[in-house]
């Protein structure tokens, strides 16, 4: 009993040691580092939001991303746009109306005579110290859209990549350790969801489906964990099977099971964990596309906040509401980006071909 | 070797006809049909909506309807378009794919090009500042939110600063009088874009094997100038002079989709070729090559870069494999009739046989790929062809 | 005769992220013009570092800090990499370890040499070479053909050969010889050994050989280094090391290996490992594993270094008590 206990105490240290020596080399990744950084903050982003609503700080009635609203008015200078361009005023068509003014045409709700200074709504208004990033055209706090669509994010990205990875280290090591009539099948169920291109067929399946975001990751993963990385998986799985380990576990008596469960499984894991990694990032990716295009049901995500500011035209009036464009697209970049960062960190702690010393 | 090949060519056939199976479930899963708003058009008489539908088939059972459409498929006939109608999947996929192989082709060899030489330097400067910061860019273009990222670069050279064309492929006013299609052009810039790198790959080829440096050098940028004579020669002059304006048309409203595509394309593979390229340079033969007292860029050119070469290329076959899948999204922005635009097209409105034909095309486009470059690579690489008997 | 290579006092360490790692110390010696010296030690004891120091080949976290390494007169440590590029191959070559990856595996070896070549003689024409590549070939016993084929269609004895080829191509005045023969078969290591031979005598090369073969050592070589743990414990002409060794590792070394003349001796094993070179040391290196240890070097109060035992004869002089046995 207290050799087990001793062995496992042992076997503890042991982990520790190796946490503690592939932190030491992640670190020397500075890029690594900086995608870690950027992870935690929009991680911290996602949670911080809750705490406000929960602690009162924000209510919500103002800050609630998707139902929230605040009336703010301005004072507008009606004018009206001439036709011609430049005039004294104008350069460009682009600049009528100018900063705190309205053209005459677009009233529509109100009364109004050129030159006369109305009081009007002001959505989308920019940011501002209530709002830090402004609000959208319906008055909600796009900063805690923001927090929303990183929550989103988050769920829909780990929940997929865990699902895809699961499934295709779970299939890669059996096609690698059984090999025959299992492998062939399993590589050929891959083929063939390589050969179903991706954005037409998740076009089908939101039409037929309601995607909400479980469904969606679940979808996400499945497509992702048949496909491409069944291949690579098992061929790490071979590399591992030929091991002198693995011959002499089979010697020594051990089941089919327990040296997949205990001996290939762990010696794939790390390769597994790098492919989690980086397929979060083509969840959030492909989330973000969907959304874009209108074709989830989902109440907010980055790629809402882009498809709606699309939708209504605001991408093409430039940076003068950079507030509707500019965060949403950055933390889509961002975070896949920081997710990659941190990929290609654990990339040169596992491949001992890619580091510096 | 041959039972080998013998042996996947009969598992392609069983996996392309589940495919072709998967395919069509799918889109018969989708609810409605392609005729549903005729029930929404108070003028039709009644029954005017089951005639159709019996008229393409589509009243009978699922299972029935496979069976047909799969035998037909394997006769070579592919049904008619239920939204154009008297044309043919066939038809529509012959004249959208040039201007998606036109677009994209030259998309893949721009960013597969630059890709390598980036990849390429970033590997060897390992550890320097220009390193971080090439490698900070070509993250971000690697990640950033492409449908966003498009309409940005429409936004500012398209809109603000009215540089290049928005959307589109070429300026309707311009054509009306044009005494042919806008395909025949796009075949010609085809034939000529494949001809002009085909000739250049020779000229590569061929002076691969000269002794000296100096010599091989200037050969090739003889040859490189000879090319653009030649090309400028072919566009002023005979049949090619009359199609040249409208040549030209095409070309510039190619210039924006090209440059954004290249952006985002071209870092996959820098960072593809600098991991590869790291590995390469751990090994043995580059110790020997520095012993050797070969000059920096040799070594990096000759020795670590070309066998950084193998993967690279795997993923340029997979990249072209995916090509048509990718178009959609790129098609989509900025309004290029091509292969993308139809297929999603067809099924969103459930044009079941234009769907089902564009989907085999890919289907069949991929596995060959992946055919020859399993083939290729058992042959390549006794190692692979022991592992991939399976 | 004059010295070809003189290395002074050479110290390197290389970083590592547990700390660093002191694979050269202090070591001093020097090679004649024709002459063949030879490096024996165990695995890990610093042999190939000393060798990728002369071509200044270490690897990247591997840091110079002290010493000269003088070659024909000019100074190797801290050479510009343009200069060195010049040195190498043409001054020094090298016979890598593994020939299996020496090679890089899509270049055609015929080419590989004449890259080198190329480089070094770039006035020759491409006939010159290729005569000058099947003349080297013949010298070391292989068929001219084999310059027309790629690395993995050769077998890992030919490679080898042609690695020999390699290393003449561009007429050095030194060709370092890092265990040449390790991964081979008895009989072909033999021909190898006697080819190497044949060509240093031929040529009047000098020759670094490094081995951890005792016995190989004593065939090929005119003087001996002994390395333990990063130093020289024992330097020597080779006849003079073998037939009275003054240090007791050399021993060691000598004991356990079987000698087929002479009368039968029973073989004797060294116990322990080598000290791992992470941690300092003080006193002898070598003092845990000794057989038969001074007081002194057990209470491992004298600091290393060589002191002269016989004619151009050194040991190190913490052993130079114990072995009087």
């Amino acid at each position: 009993m207290d050799n087990l206990k001793n062995e496992k105490e042992i076997a503890k240290s042991l982990r520790r040691k190796a946490i503690s020596k592939n932190w030491k080399l992640f670190k020397q990744s500075r890029l690594g580092m900086v995608g870690l950084i950027i992870v935690f903050f929009f991680f911290i982003l996602s949670i911080l939001q809750p705490i406000l609503f929960l602690t009162g700080i924000w209510d919500q009635g103002t800050y609630n991303p998707v139902v929230g609203y605040v009336d703010q008015t301005q004072d507008f200078l009606v004018v009206e746009c001439p036709k011609e361009f430049p005039t004294e005023k104008y350069e460009k068509r682009t600049d009528c109306p100018g900063r705190n003014e309205v053209n005459i045409k677009t009233l529509f709700y109100s009364d109004g005579e050129v030159g006369e200074t109305i009081q009007l709504n002001l959505q989308p208004a920019p940011p501002s110290r209530d709002h830090i990033l402004g609000t959208d055209s319906l008055g909600r706090d796009v900063f805690s859209q923001i927090m929303e669509g990183s929550q989103v994010a988050f769920l829909l990205g780990i929940l997929s990549a865990t699902l895809g990875v699961g499934i295709s280290t779970l299939l890669g090591t059996i096609a690698a350790f059984f090999g025959g009539r299992v492998d062939a099948y399993l590589m050929r169920q891959s083929d063939l969801v390589l050969m179903l291109p991706t954005l037409p067929l998740l076009f089908i399946i939101s039409a037929f489906a309601e995607l909400k975001i479980w469904h969606l990751a679940v979808v996400l993963g499945t497509i992702g964990g048949l496909g491409g990385s069944v291949i690579t998986i098992k061929s790490q799985a071979l590399q591992v099977k030929v091991k002198p380990f693995v011959d002499s576990a089979r010697i020594t008596g051990g089941s089919n099971m327990k040296i997949l469960f205990s001996h290939v499984l762990p010696n794939v894991a790390p390769l597994a964990l790098l492919f989690m990694v980086f397929s979060v990032t083509g969840a959030i990716a492909s989330e973000s596309v969907l959304s874009f295009l209108g074709l989830l049901n989902i109440e907010m995500s980055w790629g809402l906040m882009i498809y709606l500011a699309q939708v209504e035209g605001y991408i093409f009036s430039g940076l003068k509401f950079w507030w509707l464009i500019l965060p949403a697209g950055l933390s889509v970049t961002f975070l896949t980006g920081g997710f990659y960062l941190v990929g290609r960190g654990l990339d040169e702690v596992f491949n001992p071909r890619l580091r510096k010393r | 070797m041959y039972k080998y090949i013998f042996k996947r060519i009969y598992q392609l056939v069983i996996v392309f006809f589940l495919f072709l199976v998967t395919s069509y479930i799918l889109f018969d899963s989708i609810p409605g049909n392609a005729f549903q708003n005729m029930l929404l058009n108070p003028l039709l008489p009644p029954g005017a909506y089951e005639q159709v539908l019996a008229l393409y088939g589509l009243d009978k059972p699922l299972s029935e309807r496979i069976v047909l459409y799969i035998t037909n498929f394997f006769k070579g006939d592919f049904g008619y378009s239920y939204k154009y109608y008297p044309k043919t999947p066939i038809e529509l996929i012959a004249e959208r794919l040039p201007r998606t192989l036109m677009l994209f082709a030259m998309v893949n060899i721009v960013s597969f090009y630059t890709g390598f030489l980036v990849g390429k330097i970033l590997a060897w400067r390992r550890g320097s500042k220009s390193e971080t910061w090439i490698t900070i860019t070509s993250v971000f273009s690697y990640t950033v939110f492409y449908p966003w990222f498009a309409l940005m670069m429409l936004w500012f050279f398209g809109y603000k600063m009215d540089w290049l064309p928005i959307g589109k492929f070429l300026y309707p006013e311009k054509w009306y009088d044009a005494p042919f299609d806008s395909d025949v052009i796009f075949t010609l810039m085809i034939k000529f874009t494949v001809i002009v790198s085909i000739i250049q790959f020779l000229i590569y080829m061929f002076t691969r094997n000269i002794e000296s440096l100096n010599s091989k050098r200037n050969l090739r940028f003889f040859g490189f100038i000879l090319n653009i004579v030649g090309s400028f020669i072919f566009w002023n002059t005979g049949d090619a002079l009359t199609k040249k304006i409208y040549a030209m048309d095409i070309a510039y409203h190619m210039i924006l989709p090209v440059i954004t595509v290249t952006i985002v394309a071209f870092a996959g593979t820098a960072l593809l070729t600098r991991t590869t390229m790291m590995e390469v340079l751990k090994d043995d033969y580059i110790l020997t090559a520095r012993a050797k007292g070969l000059s920096q860029r040799r070594i990096r050119d000759r020795h670590a870069a070309r066998n950084a070469l193998l993967p690279v290329v795997t993923s340029f076959i997979f990249t072209i494999v995916t090509i048509i899948d990718g178009s959609v999204l790129t098609e989509t922005i900025f309004s290029w009739p091509g292969m993308g635009q139809l297929i999603l097209d067809s099924v969103l409105n459930e044009d079941i046989p234009v769907a089902m034909a564009t989907f085999s095309f890919i289907g069949v486009f991929a596995l060959v790929a992946h055919f020859i470059a399993d083939i290729s690579y058992a042959y390549l690489d006794p190692r692979i062809r022991i592992q991939s008997q399976g | 005769m004059s010295n070809i290579l003189e290395v002074k006092n050479l110290t390197m360490h290389y970083e590592t992220l547990d700390g660093d790692v002191d694979a050269v110390k202090d070591i001093t010696f020097n090679v004649k013009a024709g002459e063949s010296f030879g490096i024996v030690g165990e695995s890990g004891c610093g042999k190939t570092s000393v060798a990728m120091c002369l071509l200044q080949l270490q690897a990247e976290n591997g840091k110079i800090s002290n010493g000269s390494i003088l070659f024909d007169g000019q100074e190797l440590v801290g050479m510009s990499e343009n200069d060195l590029r010049k040195v190498r191959w043409d001054g020094i070559s090298i016979v890598f370890q593994g020939a299996m990856n020496a090679w890089n595996p899509v270049v055609k070896v015929g080419e590989q040499i004449r890259e080198a070549m190329r480089e070094h003689n770039p006035k020759s024409t491409k006939s010159q070479n290729t005569e000058k590549i099947n003349e080297l070939f013949n010298m070391v016993g292989l068929d001219s053909s084999a310059s027309e084929r790629f690395p993995h269609e050769l077998s890992g004895g030919m490679k080898q050969r042609a690695i020999i080829a390699l290393a003449l191509s561009c007429d050095p005045k030194l060709i370092i010889a890092d265990e040449p023969t390790t991964a081979l078969d008895v009989v072909i290591q033999d021909q190898i050994l006697t080819e190497i031979k044949n060509v240093q005598e031929l040529l009047g090369l000098s020759l670094i050989y490094i081995s951890h073969d005792i016995a190989v050592i004593a065939e090929m070589t005119d003087k001996i280094a002994v390395m333990y743990a990063g130093s020289i414990v024992e330097i020597g002409p080779t006849e003079e090391v073998f037939k009275s060794p003054k240090h007791s590792y050399t021993r060691s070394l000598l004991d356990s290996t079987p000698s087929i003349m002479g009368e039968k001796k029973k073989l004797r094993s060294l116990e322990g490992e080598p000290p791992s070179l992470i941690n300092k040391i003080d006193g002898c290196s070598f003092s845990p594993r000794c057989p038969s240890p001074s007081n002194e070097c057990k209470n491992q109060s004298i600091e290393m270094g060589l002191i002269k035992v016989g004619i151009d004869h050194y040991a190190d002089k913490c052993c130079s008590g114990c072995i009087s046995e």
